[in-house]
């Protein structure tokens, strides 16, 4: 089990790329975590592998199965990555070493981790390729990132991912780089193998069609916020927070056919130009006078939590 | 597609491999011992017997030169091999370790820039008497700041690839990272710069034999060779002439090989050169 207490990432000139996230995440759960660029969700996933880049500074606590483990503790992180929490990319050809041979590449953790033979290993890799469905996994052992398909590599990512049998896989937007047909196999293996693992999920994305297929609960970021959260079904079918109903506004739709797509007015803010307050106060297009100066604190709605002061205002 | 090997890599490759095919043939054979002294023979002129003559003492200048060779060979190899381990291994640990790790040893790779190679290879001959393994240690030594910065600029780039990133994702400590993931990607510029190396390093080992610091007689070496004809100069200009021709031959060999091998691994300089 992992979870986050009260987690902020201050940059160097002191300001927050994430705010004060609570999150625990369960064996077998299924999150998603969507927001534009610059919200603070990579920071998230990141202070979650103790991989936060030099810099940075952690406040609060991450807990892996219950202990906390400081952002500092390399030496504790590194025997947690891998077996604890383990992580796919957006890019599966750049995180994939161009010279190494893929069943090498998987074999690596299973021999530092689990002390496996070189023999063990490559036969464990060989399962985990077979597992994640690669057609031919026995040929793919010996072959080089440049032989394969782009979603033939994401599937060896993630074979290497579930190495060291994690309780969490974070996958960073795993699907921006392949042709949507692919994307909708890999969300699928996803989802397969989370339920047969009892594996968490942590998916990163701003693609809500991929997030809602993907996962079970969801969590809204803007600005290092989390502004909403909740089942994803009823989030995504009944937003709460200004933003939420932007992001879904802006999607295209196949029923209505319109010129152009609504936009959220505006660009995500600089980290430096952000408003103390609620840090959508700006470009929210219900925005009330208190918004820019007091945070609006996360609160229940009928599909979960958001932080608005419209909230309250309504009740 | 064929393509076709640049002029330059062709001709290196050539010159070395005659360079180095005579190093390693006079290991097993050479026409006569290298220090068989015929002094009835002296001054002797090409002929089937003596294919390039004697010098002032009989000997078969081929036989010498072939020798010599090898001496050459061997140190640099020698030198540019330890230069080279020790210089990448403190490239990538720099690199791997960052901070006040890297600081210290580029801070000392700069103090070893400072050293030039026959400076500190006449010191070392001075404490500890001359001798071909001074040499050794000179050329390595004075190699190991060279190959250090190499390495570490490159495994710099190295470390910040996304793929560092996946292995450390994958709980892989940075040693494994440097040994498995940095190391075969470096491999290029660092074989470059040891084609480069050798080059200089023959003709480093030449100059202190000349000078009478590295090769000691009977060894045979291109630089004493050019040296002891010196006098010779106006009675058998030869003597001097074949060393002289075998050091240009492996300086540019080496050179032009590890030119035309840079080209290949950086292709922005070889557009630039062949615009």
């Amino acid at each position: 089990m992992i979870a986050l207490r009260g987690l902020c990432v201050r940059t160097g000139t002191g300001h927050l790329a994430v705010r004060d996230v609570d999150l625990t995440i369960q064996a077998g759960q299924r999150l998603g975590v969507v927001g534009e660029s610059g919200s603070g969700k990579t920071m998230l996933a990141l202070s979650m592998m103790g991989m936060v880049p030099d810099g940075l500074q952690v406040e609060g606590q991450v807990l892996v199965d219950g202990h906390s483990i400081a952002a500092e503790d390399e030496r504790a992180w590194r025997s947690h990555r891998a077996r604890s929490v383990a992580m796919i990319f957006q890019e599966p050809m750049a995180a994939l070493n161009p010279l190494v041979r893929v069943g090498d590449t998987i074999a690596e953790p299973l021999r530092r981790h689990l002390g496996l033979s070189r023999r063990d290993a490559r036969a464990r890799a060989l399962n985990l390729l077979e597992e994640t469905g690669i057609p031919q996994a026995r040929r793919r052992l010996d072959q080089y990132p440049h032989e394969l398909s782009g979603g033939q590599r994401q599937r060896v990512l993630i074979a290497l991912a579930l190495a060291c049998d994690p309780q969490l896989l974070i996958a960073d937007e795993p699907t921006t780089a392949l042709d949507a047909q692919v994307a909708l196999r890999i969300t699928d293996l996803l989802v397969r193998l989370s339920q047969e693992r009892r594996m968490g999920l942590l998916f990163i994305s701003h693609d809500l069609a991929a997030v809602s297929r993907t996962t079970s609960d969801i969590m809204v970021m803007y600005g290092g916020d989390v502004v909403e959260r909740g089942r994803t079904a009823s989030v995504l079918s009944a937003p709460e927070h200004p933003y939420t109903r932007g992001l879904l506004a802006a999607r295209p739709s196949l029923m209505t056919r319109s010129r152009r797509l609504p936009t959220i007015p505006g660009t995500v803010p600089q980290l430096n130009a952000l408003a103390a307050g609620c840090r959508f106060a700006g470009r929210c297009a219900r925005e009330l006078p208190i918004c820019a100066s007091r945070r609006p604190p996360l609160s229940p709605t009928e599909t979960g939590q958001a932080a608005c002061h419209l909230l309250g205002a309504q009740a | 597609m064929t393509a076709r090997l640049p002029a330059n890599i062709l001709i290196g490759a050539v010159l070395v491999a005659l360079v180095a095919g005579a190093a390693v043939l006079s290991a097993v054979w050479t026409p006569y011992p290298y220090a068989a002294i015929d002094v009835a023979n002296k001054f002797a002129a090409p002929s089937a017997t003596h294919w390039l003559g004697t010098d002032q003492l009989g000997r078969d200048l081929v036989s010498q030169l072939m020798a010599a060779a090898g001496n050459s060979m061997t140190v640099a190899v020698v030198a540019v091999g330890i230069g080279c381990s020790v210089g990448t291994v403190l490239g990538l640990l720099a690199a791997a370790r960052g901070g006040w790790v890297e600081e210290i040893i580029m801070r000392l790779s700069d103090l070893g820039f400072a050293f030039p190679a026959l400076l500190f290879a006449i010191m070392l001959a001075a404490a500890f008497g001359p001798s071909l393994s001074m040499v050794v240690i000179a050329i390595a030594f004075i190699n190991i700041p060279t190959f250090a910065r190499v390495s570490r600029a490159a495994a710099n780039q190295i470390w910040r690839r996304e793929y560092v990133f996946a292995a450390r994702a994958a709980g892989m400590s940075s040693f494994a990272i440097s040994r498995d993931h940095v190391l075969p990607n470096i491999a290029a510029p660092v074989i470059v710069q040891a084609t480069i190396e050798f080059a200089v390093a023959i003709l480093v080992e030449a100059a202190l034999s000349y000078l009478g610091l590295g090769a000691q007689p009977p060894a045979p070496s291109w630089g004493r060779m050019l040296a002891e004809a010196q006098t010779l100069m106006y009675l058998a200009p030869q003597l001097a002439i074949w060393p002289g021709m075998c050091i240009v031959t492996a300086v540019l060999g080496f050179g032009l090989l590890g030119d035309g091998l840079r080209d290949i691994s950086d292709p922005r300089l070889a557009r630039q050169r062949s615009a």
